[in-house]
């Protein structure tokens, strides 16, 4: 429906194209997955053992509560890790088994 | 993209605007409901369950927006803007501008396989910027349609959801596109949406990380929420102790706001009830000027809490500060005691009021006093604007509950439906109904 006039130009031709218009937002973005790969690995080992809260994790890898809380509400929806027990107030997480 | 050609059109696709294109369409009108998400539902299907029957608010939503999405009359048209609206002699002509979803709308199944394949997380704004999505996703669970949309400016271009769709509908070359729709009558439902969190330096200015919103607090109650229970934001502590903040963004001059927003009362006494039921132990406070129960049912639903155990405080939250584990601590003058203390909690929710949602120049309307638009003859009729053939629903034209915005939304509808028959000069009955 959007893509009347197409240009004939090969996939690879198009994502380049793109990809020039759009340098600053990949330079960003590819920053942001190296942040995000580097935070999910970080705190995937430390609770692929022992479940831990949310302020033991931020405490081990040196980020806010509030944006560790945040990644692991993202690792939650996407299956990452589960939650597993409670320790006082707060929930414990784990790393999920691979499947 | 084809111009389109019909008896109404209805801007906005929340509770109010999703009512009157259905209400419109079974007349057998042609309707065409314009929405600028990716998904029509509104705010009322980020909600939890709704006062004052606590019945499941996806329960309720989701059949509505489900048979506007089928209903033959009807033409929906989401993730789209109205630029401009030009007065014809029997009409209206409206440019919408079409933003690029990078997915081929008419062959995407709404499998999410690009969903899991997208490799950039970023904050959902169904979730309040509390929980996440992908870049490449379906917007929430229950989205109609249940298309994919592909966020470019958080897109690092590797082409993964491309790979894994089934049916090719990644489709990086969309651009906008503007299309014309011919209508006779436009019904306006472009919602409202809560002032701001930070609007108030008395209240952490939005810098307190466990002082919330009440949409907030929606998210965390329903079942798909975003930490699947109730927790505080600030360290996923889950809060035995909660404060509500009543009038924190209504009845204010400071803030421009004077008018009472008519919902914060009823959702606050709601969400105080669920809270009761997701965590038994937990205490809740309300501090309140003074309870706005008007509708059907409400002040048996505020004696219902009270009997329940929530705390009712009559008093003025002066200021809201935090300790040094980030519970906010809640300064408050009592009225009935004559005195001011100081109390810690692990919570607080602040009760922001409703304001007008969209600019309205576009649609050649100005505001009110309060921001929302003029209705020259509110006792007589309160669903016509001062442009003839422009009808509004819904909160677009004040502060109001889900009952009163399908009320208005039947009201606007039948009001547009005397519109369309005075100027086409067509009976309902010689019309051609059209698939009924
Ligand atoms: C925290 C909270 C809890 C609540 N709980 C309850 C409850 O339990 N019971 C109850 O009765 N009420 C409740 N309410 C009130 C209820 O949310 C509203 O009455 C209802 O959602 C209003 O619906 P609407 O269609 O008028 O607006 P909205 O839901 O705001 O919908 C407007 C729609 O228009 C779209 N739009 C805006 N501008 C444009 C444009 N220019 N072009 C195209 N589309 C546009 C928006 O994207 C949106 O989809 C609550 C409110 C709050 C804040």
């Amino acid at each position: 429906m959007m893509a009347a006039e197409k240009p004939e130009l090969s996939r690879g031709e198009l994502l380049k194209k793109l990809r020039a218009e759009h340098a600053q937002t990949v330079e960003r973005t590819q920053e942001l997955l190296k942040d995000q790969k580097r935070i999910q690995r970080d705190i995937c080992s430390f609770i692929r053992e022992t479940p831990k809260s949310v302020p033991e994790i931020a405490k081990e890898i040196g980020l806010p509560a509030n944006q560790v809380l945040w990644y692991i509400a993202s690792f939650r929806k996407y299956g990452i890790v589960v939650e597993d027990g409670m320790c006082e107030d707060y929930p414990l997480y784990r790393k999920a088994e691979e499947n | 993209m084809n111009n389109v050609k019909v008896d109404a059109l209805v801007i906005g696709g929340g509770i109010a605007g999703m009512q009157a294109a259905l209400d419109l369409g079974d007349q057998g009108y042609q309707v065409a409901l314009v929405e600028k998400e990716p998904s029509i539902g509104g705010k009322m299907i980020t909600l939890s369950k709704v006062f004052p029957t606590l019945d499941c608010c996806s329960c309720i939503t989701t059949p509505k927006m489900s048979a506007v999405a089928h209903h033959p009359n009807i033409q929906m048209f989401t993730y789209c803007e109205v630029e401009s609206v030009d007065q014809q002699e029997n009409g209206f002509d409206v440019s919408v501008l079409q933003k690029p979803r990078y997915v081929n709308a008419d062959t995407c199944t709404g499998c999410r396989l690009c969903e899991y394949a997208c490799p950039i997380t970023v904050p959902s704004s169904f979730d309040r910027g509390l929980g996440s999505y992908r870049t490449a996703r379906v917007p929430f669970s229950t989205a109609v349609p249940q298309i994919a949309v592909l966020d470019i400016e958080n897109c690092i271009l590797c082409g993964k959801c491309e790979k894994v769709c089934p049916v090719g509908a990644i489709d990086f070359t969309q651009q906008p596109e503007t299309f014309s729709i011919d209508t006779t009558s436009i019904v306006l439902a472009t919602g409202f949406e809560l002032t701001d969190l930070d609007a108030k330096n008395e209240y952490g200015a939005g810098e307190l990380p466990n002082v919330i919103d009440p949409l907030m607090m929606e998210r965390f109650l329903a079942p798909t929420g975003p930490y699947g229970r109730v927790l505080r934001p600030g360290d996923g502590m889950e809060p035995m102790t909660i404060a509500y903040v009543q009038c924190a963004g209504s009845r204010d001059e400071t803030l421009g706001i004077e008018y009472c927003s008519r919902t914060c009362c009823m959702y606050a006494i709601k969400q105080s009830m669920l809270i009761s039921g997701a965590l038994p132990l937990a205490e809740v406070t309300i501090y309140y000027m003074d309870i706005r129960t008007f509708g059907k049912g409400y002040e048996q639903f505020y004696q219902n809490a009270k009997a329940m155990g929530v705390e009712f405080v009559r008093g003025k939250v002066a200021k809201i500060t935090e300790d040094e584990n980030h519970n906010p601590v809640v300064r408050v003058e009592r009225t009935e005691e004559g005195d001011v203390v100081e109390r810690t909690f692990d919570l607080v929710v602040l009760s922001l009021g409703m304001v007008a949602g969209d600019p309205l120049s576009k649609f050649g309307l100005t505001p009110a006093e309060d921001g929302y638009i003029k209705i020259p003859s509110v006792n007589a009729s309160p669903c016509e604007t001062r442009r003839p053939g422009i009808f509004v629903t819904g909160t677009a034209g004040g502060p109001m509950d889900i009952v009163d915005s399908i009320v208005t939304a039947s009201a606007a509808a039948s009001a547009a439906s005397a519109y369309i028959r005075s100027k086409t000069q067509v009976g309902i009955e010689e019309r051609e109904v059209a698939h009924v």
